[in-house]
């Protein structure tokens, strides 16, 4: 057989060309699809979104800029995580579907996917913007949307500089005994969160058997606790969440994150199963992985789900949207960690 | 007797046989109304909760029938939780219940000078919200930097902090700070409302002063300060944000913390778990019911008669100074400092922390620009309007029936609008949610403004009954049959003698079912829907985001509200009510 290279190459130029042509007609079709969704998200005109982030003021900034963007209006119903739980439930459960959006911690996100609540997301252009360690815990329901750090908080008049604690393991210093106040380990939260990510992934079996002789004051009331170390009644406080010390400016405290990293909670988001508006639910997702609305979390003390540039944000969250992440609750294990908590921490 | 005139009588009789049968047929269908309305208000939210407790799941999910949860529920740490709780309550309401009745004897009955005015003043704390005075003793009682503690140590140049509000007492503190105003609030129209001549019959058969005081006077007032006590007894074993706010620090555990606990702290919430604890607690309290019942079942309390009714004042003399003190004591540690805490924390970038270079107006300026919190202080206001005159109105007509009548079937429209005061808020804000999301598709409620109405109501309900049929139990029934007598219709009876003499007791039932609506936060949070926002939930986003200073300056407006209400109720419309 005769070796036609000009064949050959015309053959390769054809092949390439109705590749080339192909792609191009498939990445058409999916623009064509996104543009679809679009139309009918705007045709649907609001979406519900329901978060356990209560109150938070960084949700009406972005709610502002989709509204801007598309003309879309988010109805945000903000609630704490166990009426959030029971509210959709109840309302799948006598089939008055209001929700759209549910925006809910990881773990507790994975367990309405369990039993059924959530519906595929399908595939949206912003999705390609995910940090490379989250892309594989994206999955066909839940996205995720902002992680949430917790440090240590410290009182700048009462410890100096050089008594700072730069490790966890510092807190086991006897200096520090009965001087620690932090949010309930022993109950679903903050604490509790902590506790599992020191516990399960630091590598230091004992830290807790030894903690749990420091004496640490726990209490609930995370709004008031953070005050009372500001006002010098206790030195430390864990674990203390970024977004709040953004809040702290002028006061005399400091946010520390540890070397071996620190805790935190990844808000995701999923479509509830039957949502009314699933189109306009659709590019809200989309719209939260876009730089702007990322943006505006990570300026608000939260670290982004998508690769953003470090110079974007203001300076005093960079640190955040960059802290080393240890570990946070794992449903699995939670009952187990719980019941351990209580059993330390009488 | 002619044929004429003995068919005249006939026909008569006839009449009134007929008109006989139209008074019981029309006081049927009101009694079955009234029994339908307070089913669906107490009964059906209960009745999911008690279906939550006795199956292995939510209403609405697969499951079994089971007693799991009254298994789990009972053991040795509950019962040792539940004697603490008791413990803790029974404390709490009987140091108040005394302290209440002394300042109401002090203002309705002697000449202390400034009572009237202290009258609206002493009862402040009880509508400021909670997690602003558990701050505001949180820093003035603490153990290390709390600032009466540091002014102890400046006045005697020791180290020792006698306080710490982080304890059993600081818990009791803060809950007596509500309940001494409620039970005041409860209390003090009874002692206004006083027939004279019975204390002046003790006296006159020699009778000591004291003894004319707990032998007639606090008799007489049985009806009304037992089911004050039982009120705020309950009230005190379902007390949450004292416990969790000064008690968790401590170690002290009560029910609600422990129920609260396994609803929202735990990986799946233990809505069979709760619930069974929930009636058990419940089931223990209604002993507590009967008890009442019994103590105050037949006998008369009629004080308030066609006769005489000026309420006799004591002339103290010198003491008069010493029981003026005493009040001005009480305003001042319990009203003054808390709210001045607030007042001068509001005005500073941070609460706390008072240097001239953080004076700021910035707090008032937040608030007046949150256009969300706004727009819930309209709904609050729409709803707690309603919401109140509507309680009242159902409390007064449960009431009327309960005291009032001998009508077959009162002892159970009694039992039903008690009902949902001895179901902790957190659990009973659940039954609504299910109650009202279970519903038949063709009674739009879910989801609308109007389901928290009538949470509301149904929440409010059991206050507004026991205030006016304490009031009622007051009034002699010769007044009514008087008024009868001499040709006024149902309406102008009830308008004149029940409304005119009970309006006392009415406005502070209004006044306290009013502000418990703007601080309703359990049911609320799980019933509001967008649009339907109301003042409590956005005030609880304001705290948990670090924002006390703006919640404190919504609680200084609710303060001047409320002096607003009484000054208003007090000066204006008693006066112009008892003339109707």
């Amino acid at each position: 057989m005769a070796f036609n290279v000009t064949r050959m190459l015309a053959a390769g130029a054809l092949a390439l060309g109705l590749g080339v042509v192909g792609l191009s007609t498939a990445a058409s079709a999916q623009d064509a699809d996104w543009n679809k969704v679009i139309e009918e998200a705007k045709k649907e005109g609001k979406v519900s979104l329901y978060t356990s982030t209560l109150g938070a003021p960084f949700h009406l900034d972005i709610i502002k800029a989709f509204k801007a963007k598309y003309g879309i209006t988010i109805e945000l119903l903000d609630v704490r995580a166990s009426e959030l739980d029971e509210r959709v439930r109840t309302e799948q459960a006598s089939q008055r579907y209001n929700a759209d959006v549910v925006q809910h911690g990881s773990s507790s996100l994975r367990l309405y996917q369990r039993d059924g609540k959530l519906q595929p997301r399908g595939n949206t252009p912003n999705m390609k913007n995910l940090r490379d360690a989250l892309k594989s815990q994206a999955d066909a329901d839940r996205t995720p949307s902002y992680i949430l750090p917790y440090g240590i908080l410290v009182n700048t008049d009462l410890v100096k500089p050089a008594d700072e604690p730069k490790s966890w393991l510092d807190l086991l210093d006897p200096k520090w005994k009965g001087k620690i106040i932090s949010d309930d380990f022993r109950a679903v939260g903050g604490g509790f969160t902590w506790f599992t990510a020191t516990d399960e992934y630091m590598g230091v079996p004992d830290f807790h058997q030894k903690l749990s002789q420091q004496g640490i004051v726990f209490s609930r009331d995370v709004g008031n606790d953070e005050r009372r170390v500001a006002r010098g009644e206790y030195p430390l406080r864990i674990p203390q969440l970024a977004s709040n010390y953004l809040r702290m400016k002028g006061l005399p405290v400091k946010l520390i994150f540890p070397k071996e990293g620190i805790s935190y909670v990844r808000f995701d988001l999923g479509i509830v199963k039957n949502a009314p508006h699933p189109n306009a639910a659709k590019l809200m997702i989309d719209f939260y992985l876009s730089e702007e609305a990322q943006l505006i979390y990570a300026n608000a003390g939260m670290a982004p789900v998508i690769n953003l540039d470090p110079k974007k944000v203001n300076e005093d969250a960079r640190a955040m949207s960059e802290a080393k992440l240890l570990g946070t609750t794992n449903p699995d294990t939670q009952e187990a960690q719980l019941a351990k908590a209580k059993e330390l921490y009488k | 007797m002619t044929s004429a005139t003995a068919a005249s009588a006939g026909f008569d009789g006839r009449k009134l046989s007929t008109q006989a049968a139209l008074a019981r047929l029309s006081r049927n269908f009101t009694l079955a109304s009234l029994i339908v309305l307070l089913v669906f208000l107490s009964l059906y939210p209960l009745g999911m909760l008690f279906y939550g407790s006795v199956h292995s799941t939510p209403p609405g999910e697969p499951g079994a029938f089971n007693l799991e949860g009254y298994r789990d529920m009972a053991t040795w740490e509950n019962a040792s939780i539940l004697a603490n709780t008791v413990g803790i309550a029974f404390l709490n309401t009987s140091t108040s219940m005394i302290t209440a009745i002394f300042m109401a004897w002090i203002v309705a009955r002697t000449d202390t000078p400034g009572s009237r005015k202290f009258e609206v003043l002493l009862t402040l704390p009880f509508f400021i919200p909670p997690i602003l005075t558990a701050m505001a003793w949180g820093m003035l009682g603490n153990e290390k930097q709390g600032a009466l503690n540091l002014f102890f140590q400046w006045m005697t140049g020791t180290t020792y902090a006698p306080l710490n509000v982080y304890s059993y007492g600081g818990v009791i503190w803060h809950m007596s700070q509500y309940s001494i105003t409620f039970l005041f609030l409860l209390t003090v129209d009874a002692f206004r409302a006083m027939d004279p001549s019975l204390e002046e019959a003790a006296q006159m058969s020699g009778a000591s002063r004291w003894k004319v005081f707990f032998k007639t006077t606090l008799m007489l007032m049985m009806p009304v300060l037992s089911s004050a006590f039982v009120l705020s007894f309950i009230r005190g074993i379902e007390a949450f944000e004292s416990a969790l706010f000064f008690g968790t620090p401590a170690g002290i555990k009560v029910i609600t913390t422990t129920i609260f606990d396994s609803i929202t702290q735990r990986a799946t919430p233990q809505y069979q778990y709760a619930t069974s604890l929930a009636f058990s607690v419940m089931a223990l309290m209604f002993f507590l019911i009967i008890i009442q019942w019994h103590i105050t079942r037949g006998k008369s309390y009629q004080t308030v008669t066609g006769k005489g009714y000026q309420p006799r004042v004591v002339k103290l003399g010198k003491w008069k100074w010493a029981t003026f003190a005493f009040l001005a004591l009480f305003f001042f540690v319990t009203t003054i400092l808390p709210v001045a805490q607030l007042l001068i924390g509001s005005m500073f970038k941070f609460m706390g922390f008072y240097k001239l270079n953080m004076l700021t107006l910035e707090h008032y300026d937040n608030v007046w620009k949150h256009g969300e919190l706004w727009r819930s202080i309209y709904n609050t206001l729409v709803l707690g309007l309603v919401g109140a005159t509507a309680t009242m109105a159902l409390g007064t007509v449960v009431a009327y029936v309960t005291v009032r009548t001998r009508w077959r079937g009162r002892k159970l429209v009694e039992g039903l609008a008690w009902l949902p005061w001895m179901m902790p808020g957190v659990v009973m804000g659940v039954g609504l949610l299910w109650a009202f999301a279970f519903l038949p598709r063709s009674i739009p409620l879910y989801g609308t403004i109007w389901a928290l109405m009538v949470a509301y109501l149904a929440l409010g309900l059991p206050l507004s009954t026991r205030i006016m049929s304490g009031s009622y139990a007051q009034l002699s029934y010769d007044l009514e049959e008087c008024s009868r007598v001499h040709g006024a219709s149902f309406l102008q009876t009830l308008l004149r003698i029940l409304v005119a003499l009970s309006w006392p007791a009415f406005a502070v039932g209004w006044v306290l079912t009013f502000f418990g609506i703007l601080r309703e936060l359990s049911a609320s949070i799980l019933l509001y829907s967008v649009g339907s926002e109301v003042l409590s939930v956005e005030l609880y986003k304001l705290w948990t985001n670090g924002q006390p200073e703006e919640v404190s300056v919504v609680g200084l407006m609710l303060v001047l509200l409320v002096i607003v209400f009484r000054w208003v109720q007090i000066r204006f419309l008693n006066r112009r009510i008892s003339a109707i």
